[in-house]
């Protein structure tokens, strides 16, 4: 096989901090070469010198054995080389066939001939087994066929070399195995695939060659029969991983109980459709599901962000439908929200401002309106402590904290709450390994404290690694319910697309 | 080095607007250069004027009054995260009503002060409250309804005394109330100067503020429904609450600015006489340049109020027109304005950048 492209002891660096330091990789025609490392470990920082986004501080790049250096993305594309970013660049209001062409439409006399479009558009997606409809308009395409979309597109640019960011992260599980088999079929008909990702199953089912960044370093590159996951993982993190908890059976009384809840705009069909679930103290209860299906809707509901048009809520016992957040926080309710920049921090806020969320009206932290700053710093150096946050300082920016860190100051801050019930929304979106498993165990201890837990996650595994009990919600409904003991991944993954349990 | 980092963590809200300055008094320079007088002098005259002995320096600061607490409610409000643009129309309703209170409200001078205040403070706060109402029932929005409600205040406080409550002891009938009696007016600080009690209110204030925005709870649930009010909502802030609380205050406050020009400088409400020297657009400019900083606001509006009182004196002693200061103002309010684009921009890219790689 012949080394398509080569990058040679690439170096970036940013002030004092090297993004990349003397990264050397090579990929051979008809490869499917893997990337992988935790976030920040500089795989966005290769990938943009090799896109032409960023020039390289020192290094270079080798194409079919001739040296090139891009001046943009452009120049990128030119050379062959296409990027299927992690959030598609479609235009909505097109269709499919048009978005493929965009930029270089077939044209006769001037006029754009739709119908060559429509045909190239099949013809391409023959040749590689992809399927699209040409004439679907991307605002009404499922997320995996926008992606199947943007492949097709970069393949019409005419890329040899095709980089793929993230491209699971948004995929239903039945999505994620068709691109896979897309990958396979792109790397056997010639194309040379790079795959960024975290992942490390996919890596192993689908890649040949893996190569394995920690903090802007190679600290591995390795062909797939020599390796193993937990190989990879080990180099990813630096460090064996931990053996997760056990789990002590606990039979608690109800903590939780939601009935036939409803929310409903008007006319339209309804995001939350009569859910009915309930949670016991010492237990882990998972809602698997794709993003959209009215888990969103489900959190804000139960928090008391989002008023609800029928149904109940109880905590323990208590009634608090349509309550004010402050009174269901006060009812035995922490919450780690979903998205940790939209609810969970204020990003030109302090560190200390954001920890401080939910605590400024405690008496142990509150005399008369005036806080008292010194007991609470106490508290939160202590979960700094507990937690390892990396920060600078109490007043540094939250918005300066990495992603991982922010979510372990927001998890600390929740926990500290100790309160019964906790709702643990994507507890560990994109955070890194060694985040994640503090964050799972944290949650566990709670568990076998006697806690209960309303876990809501995208992340299959996170869902069959903590809980006790598994909902999938679909369409705003809970359409099944398995138990840890008879749940796979299999019958999940069913479930979530809509289809029936059998 | 502890000592040091507090210092600097004292003074660092205050370069950016001294930087500003510096800039707009560059600016100013060349316009000078270019009327073909000496910079140095020109900048000595308008130093003098403003500064230059005890009775301009109280006139700068009497002048500064109105800007200063004006600037604390609009600081308010944009620290709450919502513009109110309205403070023109709120002080113009709150200085008529305060007006209205010390004639007709029976009693010695200081019942008639304090009902003035109240009177002042109150309805210029529900004025201010009947945007925020909007707001949060009908979702009209602020910065929109704010600004609009300035031209139904300024004109119905216009028609109150042209026609009602109109002064018509004199001949000339102008569009003003009767003037107050003595025991009415707010003391001067020194006799003979035009500085008044309402100075000291306002320094007062921007002390309390500061401090309630560091130490207390209620300071803190401000600040992050400004920064992210998704946050605070998730935290348990009383959005609505707060909103309409800060829409009071900040409208409260504006009302105040006007009844201490009433009753400290005017002595009765005269048509025009606030919105001519354009005080509420000063004092929000001198929050803007604060950063939304009590203190901050206190040092630039006394800036601002230096800039007029000393273009005054410029124009008196020299032949450098008196819009000099209307120069450097522009420059000024052109750099806020390019603050806040950029930062808009900045947030922008940020959001790109967010959908690239991670």
């Amino acid at each position: 096989m012949s080394i398509r492209l080569e990058m040679r002891k690439m170096t970036k660096q940013y002030g004092d901090f090297l993004a990349n330091e003397d990264i050397s990789f090579t990929l051979n025609a008809g490869e499917v070469h893997a990337i992988v490392g935790e976030n920040g470990a500089g795989k966005t920082t290769l990938m943009r010198m090799l896109y032409g986004m960023e020039p390289p501080t020192s290094g270079q790049i080798y194409l079919d054995g001739e040296p090139v250096s891009f001046d943009g993305p452009n120049d990128a594309i030119s050379h062959g080389i296409g990027m299927v970013h992690q959030h598609f660049m479609l235009f909505s209001d097109f269709t499919a066939a048009e978005n493929v062409v965009i930029g270089h439409e077939p044209k006769k006399a001037g006029f754009f001939r739709r119908k060559d479009a429509i045909d190239t558009v099949n013809k391409l997606a023959g040749q590689y087994q992809i399927q699209v409809r040409p004439n679907v308009k991307v605002a009404d395409a499922s997320v995996g066929e926008q992606q199947r979309i943007e492949i097709l597109k970069v393949l019409y640019q005419g890329a040899n070399i095709i980089i793929l960011d993230e491209p699971t992260a948004v995929l239903t599980p039945i999505e994620v195995k068709g691109l896979l088999k897309n990958i396979k079929n792109l790397a056997e008909q010639g194309k040379s695939v790079i795959l960024i990702t975290h992942k490390l199953r996919e890596v192993m089912e689908v890649a040949d060659r893996v190569t394995v960044l920690r903090n802007g370093k190679v600290t591995g590159s390795v062909n797939k029969e020599e390796t193993t996951a937990d190989e990879l993982a080990k180099l990813m993190v630096g460090r064996e991983l931990q053996t997760i908890s056990d789990r002590i059976q606990l039979n608690g009384n109800s903590l939780l109980e939601v009935n036939e809840l409803t929310i409903k705009e008007k006319q339209e069909k309804p995001l939350l459709d009569r859910i009915s679930l309930s949670v016991r103290r010492g237990e882990i209860v998972g809602i698997a599901g794709v993003s959209g299906n009215g888990q969103s809707e489900l959190l804000q509901a139960i928090s008391g962000l989002r008023k609800v048009n029928g149904g109940k809520v109880l905590i323990d016992g208590k009634d608090v439908t349509n309550q004010s957040v402050a009174d269901i926080r006060l009812a035995g309710l922490s919450h780690i929200p979903e998205d940790r920049y939209l609810w969970g921090a204020a990003k030109q806020a302090t560190v200390e401002e954001t920890g401080l969320m939910g605590y400024q009206n405690k008496p142990d932290y509150n005399n008369k309106s005036i806080l008292l700053k010194k007991q609470f710093r106490s508290l939160l150096s202590s979960w700094i402590k507990k937690f390892e946050i990396k920060t600078t300082s109490i007043n540094e920016q939250a918005g300066n904290l990495s992603g991982g860190n922010l979510q372990k100051l927001i998890v600390s801050r929740e926990l500290g709450q100790e309160t019964p019930l906790l709702l643990a929304a994507e507890p560990t979106r994109g955070v890194d390994i060694g985040a994640m498993e503090y964050i799972h165990e944290a949650l566990l201890q709670k568990r076998n404290n006697g806690d209960g837990i309303l876990l809501i996650s995208s992340e299959l595994t996170e869902i069959l690694t903590l809980s006790d009990r598994i909902l999938v919600i679909y369409e705003g409904k809970i359409v099944g319910e398995l138990t840890r003991e008879e749940a796979t991944e299999e019958k999940i993954s069913i479930l979530m697309a809509g289809g029936s349990k059998q | 080095m502890k000592a040091q980092q507090r210092i600097q963590r004292l003074l660092s809200p205050l370069l950016q607007p001294f930087i500003a300055i510096f800039i707009g008094l560059l600016t100013g320079a060349i316009a000078i250069s270019i009327v073909g007088a000496p910079i140095l002098e020109t900048y000595k005259e308008l130093w003098m004027g403003a500064f230059g002995n005890f009775y301009f320096m109280t006139s700068t600061f009497a002048r500064a009054t109105p800007i200063l607490i004006i600037g604390l409610g609009v600081s308010l409000a944009f620290r709450a995260g919502v513009f109110n643009l309205g403070a023109e129309g709120q002080m113009v309703l709150g200085a008529v009503s305060a007006a209205l209170a010390a004639l007709y409200v029976p009693g010695p001078g200081i019942v008639k002060i304090l009902s003035a205040l109240i009177a002042g403070i109150t309805v210029a706060g529900l004025w201010s409250l009947l945007a925020g109402w909007m707001e949060t029932k009908f979702k009209v929005q602020l910065l929109i309804s704010t600004l609009l409600l300035n031209y139904v205040a300024v004109l119905f406080a216009s028609f109150l005394v042209s026609e009602p409550f109109q002064d018509r002891s004199g001949s000339a009938a102008l569009a003003q109330t009767p003037m107050l009696e003595q025991a009415a007016w707010l003391p001067k600080l020194f006799a003979g100067m035009s500085l008044h009690w309402g100075f000291i209110i306002g320094v007062i204030l921007a002390i309390v503020m500061y401090f309630i925005f560091k130490l207390t709870s209620v300071g803190y649930e401000v600040k992050m429904l400004g920064l992210n009010p998704y946050f605070a909502s998730y935290g348990g802030v009383n959005k609505t609450k707060v909103l309409l609380a800060s829409m009071f205050i900040s409208g409260g406050l504006a009302g105040l600015a006007g009844t201490v020009e009433v009753l400290g400088t005017q002595y009765r409400f005269v048509d025009g006489a606030l919105t001519g020297p354009g005080f509420a657009w000063t004092g929000m400019m001198a929050t803007l340049l604060a950063n939304s900083h009590p203190l901050g606001t206190a040092v630039t509006a006394i800036f601002l109020a230096a800039l007029e009182t000393g273009a005054m004196g410029l124009e008196r002693n020299t032949d450098v027109p008196l819009e000099i200061a209307s120069v450097i103002k522009s420059v000024l309010i052109l750099l806020i304005s390019a603050k806040i684009s950029f930062n808009w921009w900045k947030r922008m890219k940020k959001g790109r950048d967010k959908n690239g790689m991670v």
